[in-house]
């Protein structure tokens, strides 16, 4: 793969206005197979003969423990522990007559993509059945794209469907949001995109637009990497798309680079570039979270202070808040697993308040949201296998994973969905939309899971897009 | 009035890198080491600041009582043992050595404190400023980090020129066989001036976790503009080190103001414009120090 190749291909793609990043890394995941690919595919076929007469079942689960990612996979341990205690992992899983052990092995990304390929490598030349992967396109494009070249099922989460989709060759997002092409064969996914970030965000902002002085100018604070190429493509025109009476003006901050320390012109901007020189009171983005650590200290020092901040890919685990302090009073983003949600697991029938809970007394630390959808990628697993007469069959349990349809941990996922609420239904098969609600960071209290008060705590203040998930606090402005 | 803004707002950043770039001004100027473990330095007084200080029941904003004196004495080691045996064999091992401690402070710092990210908690003063005109403002912790970078090197410049140990480090730094011949310990005198670049990074690592977030691998990109800074001033040249510091955050926020893409171009077009047309930098006197 040469890099003209590469930069010939992102070109194309950024004159349709598209998603370059996931392919960008589906390239890299290809080059890194190219180099170790020859060796690998020889012991694959091998070890995929094996594999087929084995009375076992092995789950490879790949994610980012450490490095910049780390805090997506904070709860992996805990939620691999309450997985391997449920019936099915403990006991076996009866398939066409046979009795299977389901055997886990954990592989750890650093945060990096070519390190994902490597170990995703070292799984299928250990006979892996099945690949789950959570936790940024950083992670689960390469991730899946190598599944996909050896023919190895994967089911992927926490990565916006556009980024998924856009990762496979073959694949395409027209300049609507719409999944076109050709999309993988042995690989699905569960999360939400871009609409469901305007459908959360959205609604709060005409909410903030009652309760006090508000305008319609919003700051878009997207860096020049893959998510923010994909946010600064797709939220405006998704936005119009949804609220055509919206109203709102974006303005974009501009494209910086990931690691910038400095943000004054780009708040100056914020400050000034509304419509008629106003201020924006509106603000979304999604940096890495040292960026916006940065980016918010430095917006309150220059006194800009939008009245509602709605964040993404930042400010999603505690660890962020404690890091801000008081800055991070009542600045909301999305949340796709919360304890008081009506959900509960599909192996032990535990609800998600009590698995919160659980997690909170063994001493984690408060709940994240991402052990909602790490339990999930397991439950889809078991829904998986449960449909195939040999576990061993790579192409049937692919198949039998993209028509997921089940209720659990992150409530109803449908991986092939056909519904007149674009909102829910499925942008093409093998992929399930789960419903975020909106969420802010306040104070916590005793009131919540566990009865134990954190410092910040996240608190639902709306749900829109999902209402089946109860409000549990006011929605409130960033900045008075 | 924007111009004036973008001005001010970088003389405020271009403090922090003359901060930074200072220990690595004097460990080049005197040494004639790159330590390219410099960032990481930094990284790791950020971090001794947020869980050493705690313990000893002050505020995190005093900690520089603290973290200064270790990182003297830790500069005075390291340089004793591990630095100064690198410089007895080639100027090649030195970039080695200090290249694999980078590696392994990163690693240990992943394995014992994590990926997440820490800030030295100065509580509400983080987000406070002064308000001299109309869009102007003045974050009080940059104007600190920016008085407490021109202290330093009003102090580090008068104690070389001042006092008998820095008239030594200047000889030292000048030519160290003639220094020798004259009776000069120049292992000492390295010692001494590698503890207070190691002072100074402690400083610049608690700037900069009160700044901004730091991470295990925040050291990496520090370290480049501390690299442009020093370049740019003059190799040897503390004010010019400062200069250089002031001159790449005045380039950043210019290429900032136009598009927020061009912010840190805009600083590496500069570095690369004065290697061009003056390669010794701004300040630059060949070999002398001061």
């Amino acid at each position: 793969m040469s890099e003209e190749g590469i930069s010939t291909g992102q070109n194309a793609r950024r004159v349709l206005g598209e998603f370059e990043f996931g392919r960008r890394l589906g390239l890299q995941a290809l080059g890194v197979m190219a180099a170790s690919g020859a060796i690998a595919s020889l012991t694959d076929i091998s070890a995929a003969h094996a594999a087929t007469k084995s009375g076992t079942i092995k789950i490879g689960y790949v994610s980012p423990q450490t490095g910049a990612l780390a805090d997506f996979a904070g709860p992996d341990a805990f939620v691999l522990q309450q997985i391997k205690a449920s019936s099915y992992f403990s006991k076996g899983i009866m398939i066409g007559g046979t009795k299977y052990k389901i055997e886990i092995t954990v592989k750890d990304t650093q945060s990096q993509p070519n390190v994902a390929v490597q170990v995703t490598q070292e799984l299928i030349n250990s006979g892996v059945d099945l690949v789950l992967v959570s936790s940024a396109p950083e992670t689960t494009i390469p991730v899946a794209t190598t599944c996909e070249q050896y023919k190895v099922p994967c089911v992927s989460t926490v990565v916006p469907w556009e980024a998924y989709w856009g990762g496979f060759t073959g694949a395409t997002i027209s300049p609507e949001g719409a999944a076109t092409g050709t999309g993988p064969t042995y690989n699905s996914t569960f999360f939400f995109g871009i609409p469901q970030f305007v459908g959360t965000f959205v609604p709060m902002w005409q909410r903030i637009q009652k309760q006090v002085k508000c305008n319609t100018n919003v700051a878009e604070m997207y860096p020049n990497d893959s998510d923010g190429n994909a946010f600064r493509a797709a939220f405006a025109p998704t936005e119009q798309a949804i609220y055509p009476n919206g109203g709102y003006n974006f303005v974009d901050g501009g494209a910086y680079t990931d690691g910038t320390t400095d943000y004054s012109a780009m708040i100056q901007t914020f400050k000034t570039g509304g419509a008629n020189g106003a201020a924006c009171d509106l603000f979304i983005n999604c940096p890495l979270p040292p960026d916006f650590q940065s980016f918010w200290t430095q917006a309150s020092q220059q006194d800009w202070n939008p009245k509602l901040a709605t964040v993404a890919k930042v400010m999603l685990f505690p660890t962020d808040a404690y890091a801000l302090g008081d800055l991070s009073n009542n600045i909301a983003t999305d949340a796709w697993f919360t304890p008081y949600s009506p959900y509960k697991s599909s192996l032990t029938g535990q609800s998600a308040y009590a698995f919160a809970a659980a997690y909170q007394k063994a001493g984690h630390g408060q709940w994240v949201q991402s052990m909602g959808s790490t339990y999930a990628l397991f439950e889809i697993a078991i829904q998986g296998l449960k449909k195939v007469h040999n576990p061993h069959d790579r192409l049937a349990l692919a198949e039998a994973l993209q028509v997921v349809n089940y209720d659990g941990m992150c409530g109803p996922v449908n991986m092939n969905l056909k519904s007149s609420n674009p909102m829910l239904s499925s942008p093409a098969k093998g992929i399930g939309i789960i419903s975020p609600v909106g969420v802010q960071w306040k104070p916590g209290s005793t009131d919540l899971v566990g009865h134990h008060k954190y410092a910040w705590s996240q608190w639902v203040v709306d749900n829109s897009l999902n209402k089946h998930i109860p409000i549990n606090g006011t929605l409130e402005p960033t900045n008075v | 009035m924007v111009w004036l803004n973008v001005l001010v707002q970088g003389i405020l950043i271009g403090g922090f890198y003359a901060l930074f770039a200072c220990g690595l001004s004097l460990m080049f100027g005197v040494l004639k080491v790159i330590n390219l473990a410099h960032g990481d330095m930094a990284v790791v007084a950020g971090y001794v600041a947020v869980f050493l200080t705690p313990h000893l029941h002050l505020p995190e904003v005093w900690s520089f009582l603290i973290v200064v004196p270790i990182f003297t004495l830790v500069g005075y080691v390291l340089q004793r043992t591990l630095i100064q045996k690198s410089i007895d064999r080639d100027p090649f091992t030195t970039l080695l050595v200090t290249f694999g401690l980078s590696v392994v402070i990163e690693n240990l710092l992943l394995e014992i404190y994590s990926a997440n990210g820490q800030t030295v908690n100065i509580g509400d003063l983080i987000a406070k400023s002064w308000h001299p005109a109309s869009i102007i403002y003045v974050s009080y912790v940059s104007l600190g980090v920016l008085g407490v970078a021109v202290l330093v090197l009003f102090i580090l410049q008068l104690f070389l020129s001042k006092t008998g140990t820095g008239r030594l480090i200047r000889a030292v730094a000048d030519d160290r066989e003639a220094a020798q011949l004259s009776g000069a310990n120049y292992r000492h005198i390295f010692g001494i001036a590698a503890s207070l670049a190691f002072a100074t990074v402690a400083l610049a690592g608690i700037a900069y976790g009160m700044m901004t977030q730091f991470a295990p691998t925040s050291g990496g990109v520090n370290l480049l503009f501390a690299f442009e800074a020093v370049v740019i001033g003059g190799i040897g040249s503390l004010w010019g080190t400062l200069v250089g510091g002031i001159a790449l955050g005045i380039a950043q926020q210019f290429g900032a103001h136009i598009n927020p893409q061009y912010q840190i171009l805009a600083g590496n077009i500069l570095f690369l414009v004065v290697l061009a047309l003056r390669p010794q930098g701004l300040f630059g006197r060949r070999t002398s120090l001061a």
